[in-house]
């Protein structure tokens, strides 16, 4: 299987008042096209810088990245973007709706940035299929917090993206609610054959993923996948 | 293409969700409020220009010995400007025995091109406007002639070869008075009739008046076109050249208005500076997910940067248009104080308006605009990230490269730029400080204060650099509405009071030296106010350190009128009480005798003429004097005093014949006392200003409303600052509100908290406002109007509570959402 996002020996420190705080260390592994990922740990482990690292939001500051191909140390912030908008997408904990734009605005946002001619109709579509085909016209405040990350998802996929990345997706939401989503994220994953790296407090959700990362103190302490331990 | 449609529906989209709302509130304020003033002030300008236009007859008034070439005429009516042609030379004029000189003037049809003649139908009877000019076989005389000639109106006189009838009594003349060269009294004539005079043979002393009307536009094209083609003996006059007093006025006018406008645009960069940073900062989370989507930083600037170009021809767009439906509103207002001949609102105050959204919104509101550039993609992950702080040297050099540009156009002068930017600069650094330390020291008052009150104060302390910057913004808003009030009482004041009710309404001169002594004991005897008595000896200045003086002044230049003809000079032991010295000395007593002369600044600017310079003067028997250039003196040319363009020390020009001169106040019943003058000292000749300074109080008049009027602009303006200020604390207060709430605050103890955090606001702003005014009125006066400037005690005491009550009223009635929303919409909504 091809690799699609790799890390080796990724650390990542940070400068504080009181010295120098390593928040990651040695940190090695590669994720297949297609496969599903959840990063799990307690809080503070450093499981949210990771997946910035991951997703090229941020550089880190030892070891090497890759993602779809790319070193991401070689390329500028610039660079770095113009990949997010060809591979990626995104869902956040706190929905990052754009609080000005309406759901359908907001799914149309990075197809309008791609240049799609037709956005409209794209992300009208993708809005019937997380269930949203009545709310188009309405404001993010106007959505329930289950109804706005449905919106958020239906953007992440919006550009159909190789790669998703969701930080706790479902972290603001009820049970019933947040097992929803995760079926939505995993049907579109299914339909759409994305490869998904989510970062979880949610037992449920982690145990639907392929494959678990385990983070404590900032290393990788477990990778086990649905048939056994790897490390 | 994309991009920039991509940029206008995020516009729209913003627009839809009201974030572009202060904005666009601000810029459209700010360049309604300017371009009001710009209208207002340009359309005021040209009127009181064609009211000055109306005292000069004309326009433009061409002088020449000799007819001028066709061409000359015939361009200016390609151009569309009407003309007309005025002869003046002296001649005799006699009535039997009695034979008197007299100043001819020879008018056609047309004539006066603007204003009018003032007519009466017996000497110093009632007034009316003349229609027209005397018909072949008449003329129409100064009063003051007829009883030199024993002459009754409908009776008639000798003027050369014919007899012509006197019909009517001039009052006042176009073009004719305020020049006191011209001694002989008048005789207004027809054109037609001095062909058959036999007067104008060859070398008799005439002088030929073109006078010129028309566009404003029309008429400086063609003064482009004439002035390089004018020879040493033409002088081109309009209203500024000829008449001294009015040029000062309109000057003075012009800048009171200039400053008042610069108080509006001051205020209006702050509201816009305010708005773009809130604009900015509620797009940080837009920008970091763009950037998490794919845009480049270079994306994210392509898609602000045509927004804010979109916003702000819009904005000013609609501000123009706003400010154009102000001033129309003004005038309709204004109409029974301001002259009936108003011209239309121009073009340039529009343009200028426009010019002026775009300048304001790249000076504030770019720099914080461009640090959407820079927000990090990481963001999305974590909300703390924010850009880096601009730049100060950005921030405010930006600010103030845009207001530098913008103060420069709206006053055109660089003294009143510069000391206003100065002093604003030096006020701001100063201040900051002092608004910090001020906050600081408020801390005290948090003893034995309630819950609500601490509260309030509590939300300046945690944030003592914005509550510094709102101090700020709330001060300088005081401090152009003080500043602008300032202007309206004081120095309008201090300028009318140099025009005093009893200030002198005629000049008397001609009184002849053995004369002197009897001519004062007259005005004692008869309780009228006098000036000194000055001599006056007649004279050319020819050369300027053996330079001819043809050749010092650039071409068309007459020196202000003071070269190529003759000059009224005088001499004097002490200054005149308003004029000053600016270099060299005055005189003592030591220097009686020695051959120095003082000489008017403005005219030794011209001249190139300093201090030790030498000049040569010539007089009227051949003989030459060359003195020296002991000191340069500032002249109050709209005081109606005697004033001199040069004044000889004493004991200098005793070879020289001289005639005495005064200014005198004669009230309206003491004009029998005036009438006796005159039939008691033949020789001498009264010159009625009351039309002159009537025409000054006029503009005094206007400016003082137009003030007044602008002064409500910059209250809008200042309205603006306030609502973005507000605007821009509000987002926090409505979340803490909400949280309060949640967490059991009573909606009274927020409101009065509320209400506490502003009032504290308020007055610290107005102790900071009084501070710059203080500093700034202070520059105002001594560098810029040159008046004495006293310590402004009211300032300290009234705008503090002022502040407060504003400001405090202000703010509790913004932050009412706070509580009437649900503390759930309010979590919700963020
Ligand atoms: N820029 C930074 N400056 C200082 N400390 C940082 C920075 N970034 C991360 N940290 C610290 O690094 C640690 C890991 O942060 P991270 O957000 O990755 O944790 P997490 O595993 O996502 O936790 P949670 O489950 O609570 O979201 C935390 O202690 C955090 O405070
Ligand atoms: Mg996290």
């Amino acid at each position: 299987m091809e690799t699609i996002v790799s890390a080796e020996q990724v650390g990542k420190q940070v400068e504080v008042a009181s010295g120098t705080l390593t928040i990651l260390q040695e940190v090695s592994f590669a994720v297949a096209a297609g496969e599903s990922l959840a990063i799990i740990g307690v809080s503070g482990s450093g499981k949210s810088t990771l997946l910035g690292l991951l997703a090229g939001l941020d550089l880190p500051s030892s070891g090497r990245i890759t993602l779809a191909g790319e070193e991401l140390n070689a390329l500028d912030e610039d660079g770095r973007a113009r990949l997010r908008g060809q591979k990626v997408g995104f869902v956040f904990q706190t929905f990052q709706l754009l609080p000005g734009l309406t759901a359908l605005e907001n799914v149309m946002l990075p197809l309008e940035l791609a240049g799609n001619a037709a956005a409209m109709a794209q992300a009208t579509a993708l809005l019937e299929r997380v269930g949203l085909a009545q709310r188009l016209d309405h404001y993010p405040k106007q959505l329930s917090g289950g109804e706005q990350q449905r919106v958020a998802i239906a953007r992440a996929f919006a550009g159909s993206p190789a790669l998703l990345f969701a930080d706790e997706p479902t972290g603001n939401l009820d049970a019933a609610t947040g097992g929803r989503i995760i079926d939505l994220l995993f049907e579109l994953n299914a339909e759409q054959g994305t490869t998904l790296i989510l970062v979880t407090h949610d037992d449920k959700l982690a145990g639907r993923c392929g494959r678990r990362l385990h983070l404590d103190g900032g290393r990788v302490v477990a990778d086990e996948s649905k048939n056994g331990v790897r490390k | 293409m994309n991009r920039l449609k991509l940029a206008w529906r995020l516009l729209l989209r913003d627009w839809r969700a009201g974030e572009l709302r202060i904005l666009f509130a601000a810029l459209v304020i700010a360049v309604g409020a300017t371009s009001a003033i710009g209208f207002f002030t340009d359309r005021l300008q040209r009127a009181m220009g064609s009211q000055s236009a109306e005292l000069l007859g004309a326009d433009l008034i061409l002088r020449s010995p000799r007819p001028v070439a066709e061409t000359w005429l015939t361009h200016a009516t390609t151009l569309g400007l009407r003309h007309s042609e005025a002869l003046e030379f002296p001649s005799m004029v006699l009535r039997g025995d009695e034979m008197r000189l007299a100043g001819i003037k020879a008018v056609q049809d047309g004539y006066p091109l603007r204003g009018s003649l003032r007519i009466s139908d017996t000497p110093w009877g009632v007034e009316r406007a003349g229609d027209g000019i005397p018909p072949p076989g008449e003329a129409w005389a100064e009063a003051r002639l007829l009883p030199l000639l024993g002459l009754e109106v409908g009776q008639a006189l000798t003027l050369g070869d014919i007899e012509l009838k006197v019909t009517r009594v001039v009052a006042f003349e176009p073009g004719g008075g305020g020049n006191f060269a011209a001694l002989a009294p008048r005789l207004l004539v027809n054109r037609a009739d001095i062909e058959h005079a036999g007067i104008l043979g060859p070398g008799s002393r005439i002088s030929r008046n073109y006078l010129f009307a028309g566009e404003i536009a029309a008429l400086e094209r063609y003064k482009r076109w004439l002035m390089p083609q004018l020879e040493p003996s033409h002088r081109l006059v309009d209203v500024r050249e000829d008449r001294p007093t009015v040029g000062a006025a309109l000057e003075r006018a012009e800048r009171y208005l200039g400053l008042a406008s610069l108080a509006a645009v001051l205020l209006a960069g702050v509201a816009i500076a305010m708005g773009a940073r809130r604009y900015s900062e509620r797009h940080f989370d837009v920008s970091a997910m763009l950037r998490c989507l794919g845009a480049s930083q270079d994306d994210i600037l392509a898609l602000y940067l045509p927004q804010l170009l979109l916003l702000g021809l819009i904005g000013s767009g609609v501000g123009v248009a706003l400010g154009a439906l102000v001033q129309a509103g003004l005038f309709q207002l204004l109409h029974e104080l301001l002259p009936v001949r108003l011209p239309p609102p121009g073009l340039l105050p529009a343009l200028l308006g426009l010019l002026t959204g775009l300048v304001v919104l790249a000076g504030f509101a770019l720099p914080p605009i461009l640090r959407l550039r820079q927000v990090p993609a990481l963001r999305v992950l974590r909300r703390e990230l924010t850009p880096l702080p601009l730049r100060a040297w950005l921030v405010y050099g930006a600010a103030i490269g845009a207001m530098t540009l913008l103060m420069g156009r709206y006053t055109g002068s660089a003294t009143l730029t510069l000391s206003v930017l100065g002093g604003a600069a030096a006020a701001l650094i100063l201040l900051g400080v002092l608004a910090w330390l001020l906050l600081r020291a408020s801390r005290a008052l948090r003893h034995g204060a309630g819950v609500a009150w601490r509260y309030g104060l509590n939300n300046l302390w945690r944030r003592p650099w914005a509550a510094s910057g709102q101090i700020l913004a709330f001060g300088l808003t005081l401090m152009a509405m003080a500043l602008i009030a300032l202007l309206r009482n004081d120095l309008l004041a201090t300028w009318q009071a140099q025009l005093p009710e009893r200030a002198p309404n005629h000049f008397v001169v001609n009184v002849l030296p053995d004369e002197v002594a009897r001519f004062e004991s007259f005005l004692q005897d008869h309780a009228i106010d006098s000036a000194q008595l000055y001599p006056l000896v007649r004279g050319r200045l020819t050369a300027v350190n053996d330079t001819p003086v043809e050749q010092v002044l650039a071409p068309g230049d007459d020196g202000g009128g003071a070269v190529n003809r003759e000059l009224n000079l005088t001499w004097s032991n002490t200054l005149q009480e308003d004029n000053a010295i600016v270099a060299g000395r005055w005189w003592t007593a030591q220097d009686a005798g020695q051959p120095l002369v003082s000489l008017e600044a403005k005219l030794a600017e011209r001249l190139g003429a300093r201090v030790g310079d030498r000049l040569l003067f010539t007089f009227g028997g051949g003989s030459e004097l060359a003195v020296r250039v002991a000191s340069l003196r500032t002249v109050k040319w709209d005081s109606f005093k005697p004033n001199f363009f040069v004044i000889f020390a004493p004991g200098v020009l005793d070879a020289q014949p001289a005639t005495w001169m005064t200014s005198l106040y004669a009230a309206p019943e003491q004009r029998a006392a005036m009438a006796q003058m005159v039939r008691e000292f033949p020789a001498v000749t009264v010159i009625d200003l009351e039309r002159l300074m009537e025409q000054v109080r006029r503009i005094m008049e206007q400016v003082t409303l137009a003030v007044e009027y602008v002064l409500i602009f910059v209250l809008l303006a200042g309205f603006a600052v306030l609502y973005a200020a507000l605007q821009s604390s509000l987002d926090e207060r409505l979340y803490e509100g909400a949280l309060l709430r949640t967490l059991g605050a009573s909606r009274y103890q927020l409101r009065a908290g509320h209400l506490a955090e502003y009032a504290l606001l308020g007055l610290l702003a107005g102790l900071f406002a009084a501070a710059g005014s203080e500093l700034i009125a202070w520059q105002l006066y001594t560098r810029v109007f040159q008046l004495d400037y006293v310590f402004k005690w009211p300032l300290w005491l009234l705008l503090p509570p002022i502040g407060a009550a504003l400001i405090g009223a202000a703010g509790y009635w913004g932050t009412r959402h706070v509580v009437r929303r649900s503390p759930l919409a309010v979590l919700r909504a963020l």
